[in-house]
C-alpha cells in the first residue's frame, strides 16, 4: 500500500538514511526503536510532513514523494493527543470533515455515531482542557477516524495513559483494526504493545532501519544483536560455534556448551537469543528430557511482577527464566535454591555475527 | 479521639463568634512580615507614584479651569486632531496587521539561521534608533525625491505633509512591537496542532486560518494595541516628513511654542482622557478574546 524506497532525510543533526519498507494494506504495522531513533519522523514522513532528500515513497504504485499531507488520506495522532484547546469536543472531532469542505451542522451530524462508538457523546461541548488524558485520547482517535483515512498513524498512543486505559484502548485500535479493516501504523518502544496489535513491524536505530518483517519473526528471531537487545530477548549470550553437523551446531558461551540450529561454521563467532519463557526449571536433579541443553544451576534472584515472575539462576552464566508465580511455589524457588534448566536447541535463535 | 484531635474539631467560640483557631491563625499572620514582597512593592510603587503624581499635577491645575478645559477640548483644531491620530495610528495597525502577519508566522515557524538573524535584526531597528533617526530614514525614503516617494507621487500618493506620510512614519516605528508579540504567540502554538491539522486536510491557508491564528489571537490584539499606542505616541519621527496635517503631538508642540504653557496643557489633559479612556474600553471588550484553556 504504502513504499519507501531508499529514503534518506536529514532534519537539523539528525538523519534518516536509506530507508526501505512496505506496509501493506489491513497492516499493524510497528515502528519501534529507542528515543531519538528517528521513529516519529518516519512517521511524520509518512504523512507528508516532511520532504525525503532522496527515495521515493509510492502509495498504490503511486509516486507521492511530494503530495502534501492534507492530499495523502492519512491521519496522525501524536502521544500529546494535539487536541485543539479554542475547539469543544465535537468540532475537534468534525474539523477535518469542515476543511474538506462539509457545512457545520452536516459534520456535527456525521460525527455523532463516532462520539457515541468512543463513548464520549457526553464531552461533546467540552472543552479539551478539562478532559482527563485516556478522554483526550479517544477524542483524538475519534477525529482521527473521521476524516476515513486510508492509513491512520499513531505515535506512542498509550505511553502517556494508566494501565486500565491503555488495555480499553488497545481494545480500541484492536477492533479499529480487526472490524474496520484500517491499516495502521504505529511508534511505539513497547515490546508488549507490539506483541498485542502489531502483523509486521521495522526497527529504527540511529535513523537506520535495522530489522523488518513480520511481528512474531522480528521480535523472536531478530536480525542483529542491537535489534535483540531493543525486542528484549533476556539472554542474549556470545559464543563461538566449535563444531556444526548438518545445521546442528555446538556453541561455547559463557563458558557454558550450548546445542542450537544454524549453518554458522566452526570458529564462527555468533549470538545465542534465549528467550526467558523458552527455558524449563526443575528441581530434585531431573534432567532426562528430550530438551538438547540441560544444565544445573542456583537461584540467584526471585522477582514476582503481576501473575508470573522472573528467576534468575547462576549456570555458569546468569540465566533469566520466566515461570508462573504457581510454579515457583510448587517448586518452593527461593534464591539458593539448586535447579536443572533445560532449553530446546529449537529454542535457541542464533545471530551470526556476520549477519 | 485525642485531644489534638478534639481541639481542632470542635474549636471554641469566643465571645464575639470567631473560631480561637481562626483567631490565632490572623494573629499570626500579621506578626509575619515577608519584606522581600514589602521591598518589590515599594519600589514597584516609587515608580507608579511618579506618573500618578504627573497625573495628578496636571489634574489639579486643569480642574481649577474647567471653562478653559471645555473650550480647548471641544475645540474643533483638538478634535479633528485626535481623530486624525487615532485614525493614522488605527490605519498604520491595519497595514501592520496585513504584512507583519505572515511575515511574524514565517519568523516563527523557520529554523534559527544567520539570515533569520539579520531579517530579526532589521525588524528592532526602529526600537534602538532615536525617533528623530527613525523619521528621517522615513523622510529621505518617502520624500517627493526619495525612491519610493517619486514614483509614489508620481502616480498622485504624496507623502510629504500629507496624511500617507504620517501613516508610513507611525507604521515604520511601530512595527516592532507588533511584528515581535504576534511571532511569539506563534511560537507557542506547538507545531503538533498544524501538524494535525494538515493531515485531517487541511491546506497551509486553511492550517493557519483555522489553528495558528485563533490560538494566537490574544498576541495579536495586545501587539495591535500596543503597537497603535506606540503610533498615536509619535512626534519625531512623524514631524520629519509631515509636520502638517497636525496630529496631535504636533499639535501640543505647536500650541506650547504659540500660545504658551496653558493652553498646550489643556490639550494634553484632553489627550490623556481620551486615551485612557479608549485603551481602558479596547482592553474591556479585548479581555476574554482568544482566551482557552491550554492545559491539553
Amino acid at each position: 500500500m504504502i513504499e519507501f524506497d531508499r529514503v534518506s532525510l536529514a532534519l537539523g543533526s539528525f538523519r534518516l538514511k536509506e530507508i526501505s519498507l512496505t506496509i501493506g494494506r489491513g497492516d499493524y504495522y510497528f515502528i519501534v526503536g529507542p528515543s531519538g531513533a528517528g521513529k516519529t519522523v518516519l512517521l511524520e514522513t509518512i504523512a507528508g510532513l516532511h520532504r525525503p532528500e532522496s527515495g521515493r515513497v509510492l502509495l498504490r504504485d503511486e509516486e507521492i514523494t511530494t503530495l502534501p499531507p492534507e492530499k495523502r488520506r492519512v491521519a496522525l495522532v501524536y502521544q500529546d493527543y494535539s487536541l485543539f484547546p479554542n475547539m469543544r469536543v465535537i468540532d475537534n472531532v468534525s474539523y477535518g470533515l469542515r476543511v474538506q469542505g462539509m457545512r457545520k451542522k452536516e459534520a456535527r451530524d456525521e460525527v455523532v455515531p463516532l462520539l457515541e462508538r468512543f463513548g464520549i457523546a457526553h464531552l461533546a461541548d467540552r472543552y479539551p482542557g478539562t478532559l482527563s488524558g485516556g478522554e483526550q485520547q479517544r477524542v483524538s482517535l475519534a477525529r482521527a477516524i473521521a476524516v476515513k483515512p486510508d492509513i491512520l498513524l499513531l505515535d506512542e498512543p498509550l505511553s502517556a495513559l494508566d494501565p486500565i486505559t491503555q488495555e480499553r484502548f488497545i481494545g480500541d485500535l484492536r477492533r479499529l483494526h480487526r472490524e474496520d479493516g484500517l491499516t495502521i501504523v504505529q511508534v511505539s518502544h513497547s515490546r508488549r504493545e507490539a506483541h498485542l496489535l502489531a502483523t509486521r513491524m521495522a526497527v529504527i536505530i540511529d535513523g537506520y532501519l535495522v530489522d523488518e518483517g513480520k511481528a512474531g519473526v522480528v521480535l523472536n528471531t531478530p536480525r542483529s544483536r542491537d535489534v535483540a537487545t531493543f525486542v528484549g530477548i533476556e539472554n542474549i549470550l556470545d559464543g563461538t560455534v566449535t563444531a556444526n553437523e548438518d545445521g546442528h551446531a555446538t556453541v561455547d558461551a559463557g563458558g557454558r556448551t550450548f546445542e542450537a540450529m544454524t549453518d554458522a561454521a566452526p570458529g564462527e563467532e555468533v549470538s545465542l537469543c534465549i528467550r526467558a519463557d523458552d527455558i524449563i526449571l526443575a528441581v530434585d536433579g531431573d534432567r532426562h528430557s528430550s530438551a538438547r541443553n540441560t544444565m544445573t544451576g542456583t537461584v540467584v534472584s526471585v522477582v514476582e511482577n503481576g501473575p508470573v515472575a522472573e528467576v534468575k539462576v547462576d549456570a555458569g552464566v546468569v540465566l533469566t527464566a520466566v515461570l508462573t508465580r504457581r510454579s515457583v511455589r510448587d517448586l518452593l524457588l527461593v534464591a539458593g535454591t539448586a535447579v536443572t534448566l533445560s532449553i530446546k536447541a529449537t529454542a535457541i535463535h542464533v545471530i551470526r555475527a556476520s549477519s | 479521639m485525642d485531644m489534638k484531635t478534639q481541639t481542632r474539631s470542635t474549636d471554641p467560640l469566643p465571645a464575639d463568634g470567631e473560631p480561637v483557631a481562626a483567631t490565632r491563625w490572623k494573629r499570626e499572620r500579621e506578626r509575619y512580615t515577608d519584606w522581600c514582597t514589602l521591598g518589590f512593592c515599594i519600589l514597584g510603587g516609587l515608580l507608579v507614584g511618579i506618573t500618578v503624581l504627573a497625573l495628578a499635577n496636571i489634574t489639579m491645575a486643569e480642574l481649577a479651569d474647567p471653562a478653559h478645559l471645555i473650550k480647548i477640548a471641544t475645540s474643533s483644531t483638538v478634535i479633528e486632531s485626535i481623530l486624525l491620530t487615532f485614525g493614522a495610528g488605527a490605519s498604520a495597525v491595519l497595514l501592520l496587521i496585513v504584512f507583519g502577519t505572515p511575515l511574524a508566522y514565517i519568523l516563527a515557524r523557520s529554523r534559527p539561521s544567520r539570515f533569520k538573524g539579520v531579517v530579526e535584526s532589521i525588524i528592532d531597528i526602529p526600537l534602538i534608533l532615536p525617533h528623530t533617526v527613525a523619521g528621517l530614514l522615513v523622510y529621505l525614503l518617502f520624500m517627493r525625491r526619495g525612491w519610493l516617494g517619486a514614483p509614489l507621487s508620481d502616480i498622485g500618493l504624496a507623502f510629504e505633509d500629507a496624511l500617507p506620510g504620517t501613516i508610513v512614519a507611525m507604521l515604520f516605528v511601530a512595527s516592532p512591537f507588533y511584528i515581535n508579540s504576534m511571532r511569539e504567540g506563534f511560537e507557542k502554538v506547538p507545531v503538533h496542532l498544524e501538524n494535525v491539522a494538515r493531515t485531517l486536510g487541511a491546506g497551509t491557508f486553511t492550517m493557519f486560518r483555522t489553528v495558528s491564528l485563533p490560538l494566537s489571537l490574544r498576541h495579536m490584539y495586545s501587539g495591535a494595541i500596543l503597537a497603535w499606542g506606540r503610533a498615536i505616541g509619535e512626534f519625531a519621527g512623524v514631524i520629519m516628513i509631515a509636520y502638517y496635517p497636525f496630529i496631535i503631538s504636533t499639535l501640543i508642540y505647536y500650541s506650547f511654542t504659540t500660545d504658551g504653557i496653558r493652553a498646550s496643557r489643556s490639550i494634553a489633559f484632553t489627550v490623556i482622557l481620551v486615551s485612557f479612556g479608549v485603551f481602558y474600553l479596547l482592553r474591556r471588550m479585548t479581555r476574554h478574546l482568544g482566551r482557552y484553556d491550554d492545559r491539553v
